[in-house]
């Protein structure tokens, strides 16, 4: 059932056809599984616990990235996204409740809602800036820096990760397809 | 742009954010007690200045959390926000 949800989007035609007219790619991270994360970081354990089963630290500082295995996103004071790959997720997600079983935490898996992009590109920062308020000037939005905001009016989780012009944009998987538009008509 | 300064996330747009009414009101500890007549106040009588005011503001766009901010209903001059709970009557 979750292949079925998790394959449920048309985007690769269109991002082959787009990409031969363009110098901007776009690849879609099927490879990725999403676990959301919450709990109390003043909770005596809960830190400690997470980071030993997921194997690298929590972000603490708001929009930041911590990149390792896995890559996890600050989503706020309490809550963390953490991308890791799709065959490991689900593993990651019952490893996570055990270890978190005595604590106020929650793990979510929410691959079957969002999808990850990879937007590569000399003109990345530009196309982004483009439905983004966010300040993209690559001496702000530095490699390890993430933000939840609106692109073209879409809800989306970005992140500057691998590289200077190399961007991960997390968005609801029923507004992918508006977001590829959106990105074809201004790139 | 109007930036409001969301105390996780540093100043953002305007449009990432969603307006929650007066900060600062405190839920009577006993409803049961109250008159009508302060039961209304509670709920529906907001002080409305022309100046500083308190008010609740949500991130909605951006980390989702709820927090106060001081905003001069005149010139719209936001002169501090600050994480419910530290502070909202100093």
């Amino acid at each position: 059932m979750t292949e079925w949800h998790e394959k449920r989007h048309g985007l690769e035609q269109r991002i082959a056809d787009w990409t031969s007219r363009t110098g901007f790619t776009i690849s879609v991270r099927d490879d990725l599984g999403h676990l959301n994360l919450r709990g109390d970081l003043g909770s005596p354990g809960f830190l400690a616990a997470a980071e030993e089963t997921i194997g690298q630290p929590l972000p603490q500082a708001p929009n930041t990235i911590s990149d390792g295995d896995s890559t996890i996103f600050w989503l706020g004071p309490d809550e963390w996204l953490i991308l890791t790959p799709a065959e490991k997720a689900a593993n990651l997600a019952d490893q996570l409740e055990s270890s978190l079983s005595n604590q106020h935490a929650a793990t979510n898996n929410v691959s079957g809602g969002q999808i990850a992009l990879t937007l590569t590109g000399e003109r990345v920062r530009e196309v982004l800036a483009k439905g983004c308020a966010l300040d993209f000037h690559p001496q702000v939005f530095t490699e390890g820096r993430c933000a939840q905001s609106g692109l073209a009016r879409a809800n989306v989780t970005i992140g500057s990760i691998g590289g200077d012009n190399k961007f991960l944009v997390i968005v609801r998987r029923s507004f992918a397809d508006y977001l590829l538009a959106w990105l074809d008509g201004v790139a | 742009m109007f930036l409001i300064e969301c105390p996780w996330c540093g100043e953002r747009a305007e449009t990432e954010f969603s307006y929650g009414g007066e900060g600062g009101i405190t839920r009577p500890a006993e409803p049961d007690k109250l008159s009508d007549a302060e039961w209304a106040n509670y709920l529906f009588m907001r002080t409305n200045p022309r100046g500083a005011h308190q008010e609740l503001w949500n991130h909605a766009q951006g980390c989702r959390r709820w927090f106060g901010v001081e905003r001069d209903t005149v010139t719209y001059h936001i002169s501090r926000s600050y994480v419910l709970g530290d502070g909202v009557k100093d």
